[in-house]
């Protein structure tokens, strides 16, 4: 029996739990036992309801002066707090002695780079999982995450020994010894990546294994379509969202059944956006049962939703609200699945496009292709290969 | 040899971590094992001896102060910082209980830290609060208001804490703990309440019958900085660099003739340079303050712990509250007339600076406080809590009674929602 620590240290949104409590599951359902050590608490009570103990990550502070464009995963790093060596210190000697009150066989990391860091010092075995972003693609220096636009290696470069510097800072003298780059934050043992080639932002690409997304842990409402025929939208929102609303009001005039999901609005909200056959719901939902019954996916572009479109064969209307969804829907558009509406391009008439993308075309030619092609994928079955795989790497 | 938990949950500055890390270097020194269990581990940057501490982060939520109106009791602190969601409070618990549980302490030091008390309390853990009178609240139901720049009714603060209390309750419901009757039972049902403040600066005032430990400061350690030579006023400045007023403060001391001793954290360098010269000394670590203060005319600085300190030793101050706690603590300072402070958009810097340092009253007034505890010893306050410490974890542990067979309510470890046969 082996004990794998789930961590989980930088990011937002549900994304990392549906990723890491499936794999725990099969993890334990293999009779290994599972820690959980994730950054956002308000999530601690599902882990722990699910019978896994959890504890806090170790907590960086975002830079007050954020780099609003980020050239690539360091200095991604580098604005989320690393920038930082003191602060750095602290969160890698949280992370040290978290290693030695667990005392894992594997540490598992979900956009855990100082995870891997100290793990990497006790030679602990690593593996990652994620959905592409948190991996940066092979190269040296780390490559920029604009493909599209032109970035001087000099300037990486430095952005790398910046981050590297940063690192040697907060390791101190007694590790002196241990050769520190900017890929010590990315680097373990094996790379999982729990999405498909055609959607992964880097991707595709080698010295990975493409599981495909793992389980499918919304805990959402369980709901399902109304009519029996007929075109059927299925919606994923955030509140706050550029362009939210104009989205939710193109949504109510199309000739369509529609299913918003709109979690962290008051019910009261929910309710009167609702109207004919508009549903919103102030709750995840469950997207499962949905989505491949759907017309259309209108959503921001996370790579789990996207996942799951992909396989269902839905065509999908992107809004992406920063720079890793951003990246996801322009790989979706790319593969012909559907198209971006970019917060920093022109709004589209939003109703108009939203109907042309739910009629036939060739869209939905090119989803229902593509999903022909991930029509044995399991998303149980992806589950327990990364367990499997994870648990294979513990010390015998 | 008994292990000891600090938590450190609620409210920044440096002056928790140093305090903490205060005593536990003095536990340390005889033979217990220690660990931190910080709201924020930068500052370990800045302790020393600390090195061989085991260190958490604390479970903290991340949406705090976020939708939270201004508060006006310890409920409603509660409720900005994650006790306005039942499943929040039930995940900031159960990462405590899951710290607790792992590392198994004989005992939790909270500084600030209500829910390590709860946690503590639900595993039947011996604990106590350890902090000045802001993160200790008089034990009272409902727990009354700490404001004195606004009335709050008696209605708004009893619904308050009744609505806190009932998510604490329905979270530890979740967990399998009892039910807690009052906010005011989880700061009663310590095994000591280490207050460490004196009544005049107490935050709340006036509270039922109370031991004051006396405060607890730390003039003793740091780097040694001497007052530059010359012959003009010595000011200490102990600030941090988001002052709104640094830039005039820094304009204000480099004026006058004034002789400076300075720590201001992560000063950029075009500011410490704007500062430094062989009049003002500006450290990049904290300063060993004892042998400055016997002959300091002004000390510059937040109402943090290192003020209390230094009005102790009779210096006057000048006091740019960063936080409400501190705000408090400065209008004491006020009632005391030991000195003058500023609201975040007061910018008449050098005027309260030159008038502070030019009326002897302040000076006065602040000798005269001192002289009012010229016995205190904030060296002996130390002693007699590592004392009254060795005294609780003498008494068996609960992980100690669990080995043993014994009856004691412990949550089982991996059985959420289930207690412990």
């Amino acid at each position: 029996m082996a004990r794998v620590l789930c961590a989980w240290e930088l990011g937002s949104g549900l994304g990392h739990l549906g990723r890491l409590i499936p794999v725990a599951r099969e993890l334990r359902g293999m009779g290994h036992e599972v820690v959980m050590v994730l950054r956002d608490t308000s999530v601690m009570d599902v882990t722990r309801s699910e019978g896994f103990q959890t504890l806090a990550a170790p907590l960086l502070q975002s830079r007050a002066e954020k780099n609003p464009s980020p050239l690539n995963l360091p200095d991604v790093l580098l604005n989320l707090g690393y920038d930082d060596s003191r602060a750095l210190h602290g969160a890698l000697r949280g992370w040290q002695s978290m290693l030695d009150l667990v005392a894992p066989d594997v540490v598992m990391a979900d956009y855990a780079p100082m995870a891997l860091v100290a793990a990497g010092i006790a030679r602990v075995p690593r593996i990652t999982v994620g959905s592409g972003f948190a991996l940066p693609p092979p190269g040296d220096p780390v490559p920029a995450l604009r493909s599209w636009a032109a970035a001087d290696p000099k300037v990486l470069q430095a952005l790398d020994d910046r981050l590297a510097a940063r690192l040697r800072s907060a390791a101190g003298p007694a590790l002196q010894g241990v050769a520190f780059s900017a890929r010590s934050f990315f680097e373990a043992e094996t790379h999982l990546l729990c999405t498909f080639p055609e959607i992964d932002p880097f991707g595709p690409r080698e010295g990975v294994e493409y599981l495909g997304p793992p389980g499918n842990v919304n805990r959402g409402l369980d709901v399902s379509w109304n009519g029996a025929d007929g075109a059927r939208v299925l919606a994923y929102l955030k509140p706050g969202a550029p362009r939210v609303d104009a989205v939710l009001a193109a949504l109510a005039s199309l000739d369509a059944e529609v299913i918003v999901a709109y979690p962290g609005i008051e019910a009261e909200a929910a309710a009167s956006l609702s109207r004919g056959s508009l549903r919103v719901f102030h709750k995840p939902v469950e997207v499962g049962p949905l989505i491949a019954g759907a017309s259309l996916a209108v959503f921001h572009a996370g790579p789990g939703f996207a996942g799951q479109a992909l396989v269902a064969g839905v065509p999908m209307a992107l809004l992406p609200t920063h720079l890793e969804q951003f990246l996801v829907a322009q790989r979706v558009q790319q593969a012909g699945l559907g198209e971006i509406a970019s917060p920093e391009q022109p709004a589209p008439e939003f109703r108009e496009w939203f109907a042309r993308l739910m009629s036939p075309g060739p869209v939905h030619e090119a989803a229902k292709r593509e999903s022909r092609k991930h029509a044995g994928h399991s998303f149980a079955a992806a589950a327990r290969e990364a367990a499997l795989r994870i648990a294979a790497l513990a010390p015998a | 040899m008994a292990r000891i938990l600090f938590a450190w949950e609620l409210g920044g500055e440096l002056g928790h971590a140093m305090a903490d890390n205060a005593l536990a270097a003095a536990l340390r020194a005889r033979g217990h094992r220690i660990a931190f269990a910080f709201r924020e581990l930068k500052p370990l940057g800045y302790l020393d001896d600390c090195a061989a501490h085991d260190v958490f982060q604390a479970p903290i939520s991340l949406t705090e102060g976020k939708d939270a109106g201004l508060p006006f009791t310890f409920a409603d602190l509660l409720s900005g910082c994650g006790y306005n969601r039942v499943s929040h409070v039930a995940g900031l618990l159960g990462g405590w209980l899951a710290l607790l549980e792992r590392w198994r302490p004989d005992m939790v030091v909270c500084d600030f830290a209500p829910t390590a008390l709860v946690a503590a309390r639900a595993l039947g853990i011996r604990r106590a609060s350890y902090g000045n009178g802001f993160s200790i609240p008089p034990r009272l139901t409902p727990m009354p208001p700490f404001r004195f720049d606004g009335t709050m009714e008696p209605a708004r603060m009893k619904e308050s804490e009744a609505r806190t209390l009932a998510n604490l309750n329905e979270a530890l419901a979740r967990l399998g703990a009892p039910a807690l009757e009052s906010l005011a039972q989880v700061f009663r049902e310590v095994d000591e309440e280490f207050l460490t403040t004196f009544p005049e600066l107490d935050s709340y005032g006036s509270r039922p019958a109370s031991g004051y430990w006396g405060p607890g400061y730390n003039i003793e350690t740091g780097v040694p900085v001497a007052w530059p030579a010359g012959s003009g006023k010595r000011v200490g400045v102990y600030v941090r660099k988001r002052v709104p007023q640094l830039d005039s403060l820094i304009a204000a001391l480099c004026e006058q003739d004034h002789r400076v001793t300075a720590f201001i954290p992560d000063l950029e360098p075009a500011r410490a340079a704007r500062l430094a010269s062989p009049r003002r000394r500006v450290s990049e670590r904290p300063i060993r303050l004892a042998p400055l203060l016997r002959d300091c005319d002004l000390f510059v600085s937040h109402g943090g712990s290192a003020t209390i300190g230094t009005l102790l030793t009779g210096v006057p101050q000048l006091v740019f509250p960063g936080q409400y706690e501190q705000y408090i603590t400065a209008r004491r300072m006020e009632q005391l007339g030991v000195g003058a402070w500023f609201t975040p958009d007061d910018d008449d810097v050098a005027q309260k600076m030159a008038r502070v340092l030019g009326d002897p009253s302040y000076a006065e007034a602040a000798r005269k406080y001192a002289r009012g505890y010229a016995g205190y010893s904030p060296g002996e306050q130390a002693r007699r809590i590592v004392m009254r410490i060795e005294e609780i974890v003498a008494a068996p542990s609960p992980w100690t009674r669990s080995v043993a067979g014994g009856a004691d309510a412990i949550l089982a470890p991996t059985s959420p929602g289930t207690k412990a046969p």
